[in-house]
């Protein structure tokens, strides 16, 4: 093809009439040397090559014509249509059947020849594709060498890419693309656009092994171009997308490999503050409280100076355990040891903790009896309830009562914590769960409010939820709720039944 | 006669071993320093200390693998000091055979209860006593009994073992890995959620207020600790 294309189709014909004219002038010639047999043959050589060089038409123009020529001028009686001998009517039959079959032959052995070289020369273009793309180490490179290919072909290519959320971010402001995209994605099958006045395009999605990663638009000035080599251009697109999500692993490797360097380094520099703050700390509440204790003789404001730098240091303590707790929960990655158990143990164990934080508040515990197990990080429920209680100690008048509730509700379990004092700040009720919020702007009340955005925290890290309300009677509520999960089975005890028996 | 506790303390830094040693010479104790664990385990031999106090965050050697060594020899009680929050830590320095623990920061009447608890544990092994009672309730071991104000309680077998497990282990922290071990053998390793059902079926016949206990305590992430 690449050969003749130059060669119209009116020129072929031309050819065709001129090398059949060419031969009945050359035959004429050589008239008494030649039997009329041979001339015949002289006849099939031209359409042979016509055949070859000119194609299936010209060929078969050039056998009516040459059969014509043969009986105007050699079969007698010469100069006519009209023919003496009967015979030379099989001649023609044959010189006709003959020249249409090798015509035929010809054309289409040249047409095999011609698609198998094309075939060669796709399979050398993907070839070196795919060579290419194997060594590309970014979205960009790997643009280029898909144009560089594609342009050689006559196409020009963009790329699109689905986000994690599955859309296409580059095409947000091209509707009828997007729409088409969105559509190949979908189907996962090609889609065609045929734009009047612009370029026709094909929406081809790229499918990887795993999932489909986006979209090759290829234009071309034509759509029958586009559709013959259709399937080329599915192949390209599935190399596209092989090398997509190549890269996109690279990615997540190399993404895991800093998270796993910075985690280390995090995690060794929480616990290095953890000890190198808390150990001044300790020495300070030990040797404040040696002071607060003694046994010589201070005045009361001296031993009751010693007590306030104690309880300081305590609370700085307390505060400090907060925040690093936040840090590691901020990293996401804290891991839960989760574990079957009953809410009445972190309950009554965050009570003791807090005894002497919570001066002259009683508190009432609504645990009832039959609460079912439920799986959770015993240590980090803890800190959430002492947060909870803490709170409410701090933000009601003294002596006022704390509420701690334990109930069932659905398919979940929760714990709720209410107070006397003033509430939530009407309309903040979402916003004091926030990191350093604080019901009021301005408190004398003393802690950042890190208390409930750490409670947050590991509420939903246990799948959960946790909210904040005014109860109508006045006082804040704040009500933490847990998955119930299917806890394990207990078996009774064999006695305890045989002595349910009278 | 009461003979003079030696405390073996170690601890890397001075500024705590200071404010202990004077807590525990309050308490009328004498106490010898080591600042790391090779230190501390060449003053244990040489010193046979009646109380070992041990930070668990030393600098040169692990803080159980101190007291797993001096179980190795000596029964005398362990008093963990512990700065680290990871509760995974404390367990497992009280399987090596720790009886207790403090988390830093901790005060000074906190260290003396602990130490004075230690103490009588100690004393008290020797004159084991077959009547216990605490609150309310008087245990008789060598009867099986259990009243609580006077009048007789149900426990089930399981309840009463675990009951005389706590009670023998009184004031100790116990794992949890440690008391299902006693209570249902070693193959129950797995099945902490018995343990804490039995807890609470005990609280429940035994404790005045079970929501908030003062003899059955939870130490979260730990184990219990049953406070006569």
């Amino acid at each position: 093809m690449a050969g003749d294309s130059h060669i119209t189709r009116g020129k072929a014909y031309a050819w065709a009439l001129a090398a059949s004219l060419l031969t009945a002038g050359v035959a004429t010639l050589l008239r008494h040397v030649l039997d009329l047999a041979n001339i015949v043959m002289l006849f099939l050589l031209t359409v042979f090559l016509v055949a070859r060089w000119l194609g299936r038409g010209p060929a078969v123009m050039a056998t009516f014509l040459s059969v014509a020529l043969f009986d105007v001028f050699f079969v007698p009686p010469r100069f006519s249509f009209a023919v003496s001998d009967v015979q030379y009517l099989v001649t023609f039959a044959v010189m006709l059947a003959v020249g249409l079959v090798t015509a035929e032959l010809t054309t289409g052995l040249k047409h095999q020849a011609e698609v198998a070289l094309q075939k060669e020369r796709d399979a050398h273009g993907l070839y070196e594709l795919a060579r290419d793309l194997a060594g590309v180490i970014g979205l960009e490179q790997l643009e280029a060498a898909l144009g560089r290919y594609l342009s050689g072909l006559g196409f020009e290519a963009a790329l699109h890419f689905l986000d994690d959320q599955g859309h296409l971010p580059s095409l947000a402001d091209k509707p009828l693309p997007l729409r088409l995209a969105l559509m190949a994605t979908a189907q996962g099958e090609p889609v065609e656009m045929d734009d009047p006045g612009d370029l026709s395009r094909l929406v081809i999605p790229l499918k990887g092994p795993m999932r489909v990663r986006g979209v090759m638009i290829v234009g071309a000035a034509d759509l029958a171009n586009l559709a013959t080599d259709r399937q080329l251009l599915g192949t390209v697109a599935s190399l596209v997308a092989l090398t997509v999500e190549r890269l996109h692993y690279v990615d997540v490797a190399q993404a895991s490999q800093i998270e796993v360097t910075s985690e280390r380094l995090r995690s060794s520099v929480l616990s290095a503050l953890s000890h190198d703050l808390r150990t001044p700390l300790t020495a300070l509440v030990g040797m404040a409280d040696s002071l607060a204790l003694s046994r010589e003789t201070m005045s009361e404001a001296t031993r009751s100076l010693a007590a306030g730098i104690r309880d300081q240091a305590r609370a700085m303590s307390h505060l400090l355990g907060n925040l690093l707790d936040m840090a590691r929960l901020h990293a996401g990655k804290v891991q839960l040891r989760r574990e079957w158990q009953l809410f009445e143990d972190v309950v009554s164990a965050s009570l003791h903790l807090l005894r002497p934080n919570l001066g002259d508040h009683p508190v009432q515990v609504g645990l009832p009896p039959d609460m079912p197990l439920v799986e959770f990080d015993a240590v980090l429920l803890e800190r959430v309830v002492c947060n909870l209680v803490e709170n409410a100690a701090k933000y009601s008048p003294p002596g006022s009562s704390i509420e701690i509730r334990a109930f069932v509700d659905g398919d979940r379990a929760g714990i709720s914590v209410c107070d006397q004092g003033r509430g939530f700040p009407p309309g903040q009720l979402e916003r004091v769960f926030g990191l350093f919020e604080r019901g009021q702007a301005e408190s004398s009340t003393p802690g950042v409010g890190l208390g409930l955005a750490i409670s947050r925290a590991i509420v939903e890290a246990h799948g959960g939820t946790i909210v904040a309300a005014n109860r109508p009677e006045g006082g804040a509520c704040v009500t933490l709720r847990l998955p119930l999960g299917t806890p394990p089975a207990i078996e009774a005890e064999p006695s305890e039944i045989q002595e349910k028996k009278p | 006669m009461t003979p003079e506790t030696n405390v073996l303390l170690v601890e890397d830094e001075p500024q705590i071993r200071r404010f202990v040693r004077t807590t525990l010479e309050g308490e009328g104790c004498r106490v010898f320093e080591a600042e790391s664990g090779q230190r501390g385990l060449i003053e244990a031999g040489t010193r046979k200390p009646d109380l070992l106090i041990v930070d668990l965050g030393l600098p040169d050697m692990d803080g159980v693998e101190l007291i797993r060594e001096f179980r190795s020899w000596s029964e005398a009680p362990v008093l963990i000091l512990s700065a680290r929050s990871d509760e995974r830590d404390k367990v497992e320095a009280l399987d090596a055979g720790a009886d207790d623990y403090l988390t830093k920061p901790f005060g000074v009447g906190e260290l003396a209860a602990r130490v004075r608890a230690l103490q009588r544990r100690r004393l008290k092994g020797l004159e084991a006593s077959p009547k216990v009672s605490f609150g309310r309730v008087e245990l008789d071991l060598s009867r099986r009994t259990v009243l609580r104000d006077g009048q007789p309680i149900h426990l089930t077998p399981i309840e009463y073992r675990l009951l005389g497990v706590l009670v023998g282990n009184a004031g100790k922290v116990m794992t949890h890995r440690s008391l299902m071990r006693e209570v249902w053998g070693p193959n129950y390793g797995d099945s902490g959620h018995y343990l804490r059902i039995y807890m609470s079926h005990l609280r429940q016949k035994l404790e005045a207020d079970p929501a908030q206990p003062v003899h059955f305590l939870t130490e979260t992430g730990v184990g219990y600790r049953f406070q006569p």
